[in-house]
């Protein structure tokens, strides 16, 4: 078993070199068969020989490396990368296609009785906690509290204010759309601008995505930057998944509590009636809701989704801070 | 809705269940008006090849294309020839070839050669927002430059701009959809059987009168796009697929833009292979078209100005531009040969469905504006529609009608016309084979990483949002 998931896991390797190459030697600019994050790729193409070895989807993948392979000028350079395509083709057909419903794709994840998610950091890695939280849990109180503790840096709105100077926009101008937690009453909402200059300046100055777009995808690349570099927490911005999809082992949280406790919380300390609270708390929760699922396809709040779900009524900040801090006592990059 | 449904079953029921030899008006005469169904086998063959093989036995078909197409051509020439004699199969294949094929094949390269020389350089990224803009733009070139022009200008742009994106197929098929074939209804440069009509004395700007249909269409078409490109759209970015945009702002701009000369070089060249059969200096004594005759088979004249001026603009668009932009836009010659081998086959092979269509047109009972629209569509979906949209409008010319436009084949109503003119141009989107640049539009997109639905993938797509858009032209405009 071992030994075919590092055959699939090679094969893999050399079918997405081979796009690598073919699109170099194409001298093409339009894309390639795999564009995006390497690893990713590998994954994926790894467990789909492994599943489904002569199936169509992997085989039209690979055949549209092939395609992009005969356009090649060069014809050595075409040949070579023909026959290196044939010979993926033929170890291809000879995985046997055995797959059925007892086998499973991944053991370890499947292992319920080992710490995986200790076992998926290496001590090269940083040690990074993203930590979701609803409004009015004490999340950014327990994430400041914990980063304290831990002695590692902190971002939350710092990460947002970065992409404004990658994107050399005005503050005004762009809304932050994942601080959930600050300016309740404007709800984040900058003033739609009409005017047409605008609009083709934005249309410019954002590649043609929307602003909320544009952000976002910057925010993603900084917040993958920043993992290489340093052990942080990051608050909200849908870190867990972006960190995910782009294979960084990291340890995701989600901060909640009972309604009632919230809405009494944001009376105290934003000083609101309980049914303004109300309103406001629902609404903040719905557009969260929204934000996280446009972005991750995911349920926000959903437990299945994090490492540790906490219920901030139940433990207070103090306690909620020890009981992360143990949890990670035995990660390999905890200091 | 009723009187629809037995409209086509009655289609069904013609060209199903007819008797093998289908007589034309002529009977008794041993002519290509009685054409036996049978002959249609090699064409029905050919379509099963271009839409089974390259699912079961693509690398097979990849190096075996020719010699498939040469096999089918085949199988209808030698029975042809047999049941007509030699002489009026080399007529036959000779007028398809001279007069169809070979001014369709060379628009086509030069659209190719030239559009392949301009790239727009940039890093716009694909957005459903950006992709509903560009479909807009493409759809109403198209009626400028003709769907093949429009398709071979906008395909690397787009292709270009969603590079970044994994589910991007439904993209080029909507870039069929609406640029390849809808957008092309405005104006005779659009699309050839318009073209067709104008040489038959419908008024260059008639066509116009198609707007409305077209902004049905679109709007239906886009708004149906827009939802599912953003469906799509968020699943990349929830599986982390992300654009380049690190450098703040966008510069796009147009590399080779010289070319843009070509193109309308080419499209004059249209136009003038239209006008120029209607001069007297064009025309003998008995009023045909004068032109190198090739035994019984006549090369206008007209037509050779036109593949003479689309040839020069292809020559001199490779000679003028920087090699550097075809490579920058994956030119290879792919895309134009796949669609010279397989549509030489087509054309050939179709000649008795069209002859069956041209004896049978006018006895199938169709009279109504709605009957025309989907019969010229349907049968568009699987012929060229040019010779499809002619016969029609024969049909329609000789039903009688005194009010209406007035062609060369007869007065015909305003909404019979723009129905068969609907039928002929928008139903060529149904499938791969029902306008060249379809084919183009996938080869290309085959080359450059995007993995296009099979033959019948597509026509699942075009039964699910094509024809319930027809069915509300047909509710709004032709009941």
């Amino acid at each position: 078993m071992e030994n075919t998931h590092e055959k699939c896991l090679k094969l893999a390797r050399r079918i997405y070199d081979l796009d690598t190459n073919v699109y170099q030697l194409s001298g093409s600019s339009l894309g390639r068969t795999f564009n995006g994050d390497k690893e990713a790729h590998i994954s994926t193409l790894a467990t789909l020989i492994y599943t489904h070895p002569q199936g169509h989807l992997l085989r039209s993948e690979i055949a549209l490396i092939g395609n992009m392979a005969r356009t090649i000028h060069n014809k050595a350079e075409r040949s070579k990368m023909m026959t290196e395509y044939n010979e993926i083709l033929k170890e291809i057909e000879q995985i046997p296609a055995s797959f059925g419903s007892v086998d499973i794709v991944d053991e370890q994840l499947a292992a319920l009785n080992i710490s995986n998610l200790h076992r998926q950091a290496s001590p090269d890695d940083h040690l990074i906690i993203c930590i979701g939280r609803t409004h009015g849990s004490a999340g950014t109180d327990i994430g400041f509290a914990l980063a304290d503790a831990l002695k590692i840096n902190y971002y939350d709105v710092e990460i947002f204010n970065q992409v404004l100077e990658r994107l050399e926009a005005e503050k005004d101008s762009v809304a932050d759309r994942d601080n959930f937690a600050t300016k309740l009453h404007e709800l984040h909402e900058a003033l739609p601008d009409t005017r047409a200059k605008r609009r083709v300046s934005d249309f410019s100055r954002y590649h043609g995505l929307p602003k909320k777009d544009a952000v976002f995808f910057n925010q993603s690349d900084l917040i993958r930057d920043m993992a290489k570099k340093e052990d942080f927490i990051v608050m909200g911005r849908c870190a867990d998944v972006i960190l995910t999809n782009n294979r960084i082992p990291h340890i995701s949280i989600f901060i909640t509590a009972p309604f009632q406790q919230r809405v009494r919380r944001m009376m105290e300390v934003n000083h609101l009636e309980f049914k303004e609270a109300c309103k406001l708390l629902k609404k903040l929760d719905r557009q969260h809701e929204k934000y996280y699922n446009f972005y991750t396809g995911r349920k926000w709040g959903d437990a299945v989704n994090y490492d540790l779900c906490i219920n901030s009524a139940s433990y207070g900040i103090k306690e909620s801070v020890e009981l992360i801090e143990r949890m990670i006592d035995k990660h390999p990059n905890k200091k | 809705m009723k009187k629809f449904i037995a409209f086509c079953a009655g289609i069904l029921a013609t060209l199903s269940c007819s008797p093998l030899s289908i007589m034309a008006a002529e009977a008794g005469s041993e002519s290509t008006a009685n054409v036996p169904l049978w002959l249609c086998i090699p064409f029905a063959g050919l379509l099963l090849c271009i839409a089974v093989l390259p699912l079961v036995k693509a690398e097979w078909w990849e190096k075996n294309q020719p010699l498939a197409v040469a096999a089918w051509s085949l199988l209808f020439i030698i029975p042809f020839a047999v049941k007509y004699g030699v002489g009026m199969a080399t007529e036959t294949v000779l007028e398809c070839i001279l007069n169809d094929y070979l001014t369709f094949i060379v628009l086509l390269f030069g659209l190719f050669c030239v559009a392949g020389n301009i790239t727009l350089e940039g890093d716009l990224a694909g957005s459903p927002r950006v992709n509903v803009i560009f479909l807009a733009i493409g759809t109403l070139l198209s009626s400028c430059i003709g769907t093949t022009g429009a398709s071979m200008l906008m395909v690397r742009p787009m292709i270009k701009m969603n590079s970044w994106r994994r589910r991007k197929s439904h993209i080029m098929i909507f870039f069929i959809f609406l640029i390849s074939n809808i957008g092309g209804c405005l104006t005779p440069i659009g699309d050839p059987p318009l073209l067709m009509g104008f040489m038959r004395g419908v008024p260059f700007f008639w066509s116009l009168h198609l707007f409305p249909m077209l902004v049905v269409n679109m709007v239906v078409l886009l708004t149906v796009f827009y939802f599912l490109d953003r469906r799509n759209y968020r699943k990349d970015i929830a599986a982390g697929m992300r654009p380049d945009i690190s450098k703040p702002g966008t510069t796009i701009r147009l590399e080779g833009a010289h070319n843009i000369i070509f193109l309308v070089m080419i499209v004059v060249a249209v136009i003038l292979s239209g006008s120029l059969p209607s001069l007297s200096a064009f025309q003998d004594a008995a009023g045909n078209v004068r032109g190198i005759p090739f035994g019984e088979v006549v090369l206008g004249f007209p037509s050779i100005i036109e593949i003479a001026i689309i040839l020069l603009a292809a020559f001199l668009s490779f000679r003028t531009s920087n090699p550097e932009i075809r490579t920058k836009n994956h030119f290879t010659w792919g895309a134009i040969k796949e669609v010279a081998v397989l549509f030489i086959g087509i054309f050939i092979t179709m000649q008795p469905a069209l002859m069956i269509l041209k004896a049978k047109g006018g006895d199938l009972g169709i009279t109504e504006p709605y009957q025309m629209f989907w019969a010229t569509g349907l049968l568009s979906s699987f012929l060229d529609n040019t010779p499809t949209y002619l016969v029609f409008l024969t049909t329609a010319g000789s039903l009688g009608f005194t009010e209406g436009l007035v062609t060369t084949v007869g007065t015909i109503p305003v909404r019979m016309l723009i129905a068969i003119s609907c039928g002929a141009v928008f139903m060529g989107a149904n499938t791969y084979i029902g306008n060249a640049p379809n084919f183009m539009v996938k080869s290309i997109s085959d080359e450059n990483g995007i993995r296009m639905p099979s033959f019948f993938g597509y026509l699942l797509w075009s039964l699910s949002f094509l024809i319930p858009v027809f069915l509300l032209d047909m509710l709004i405009f032709f009941l």
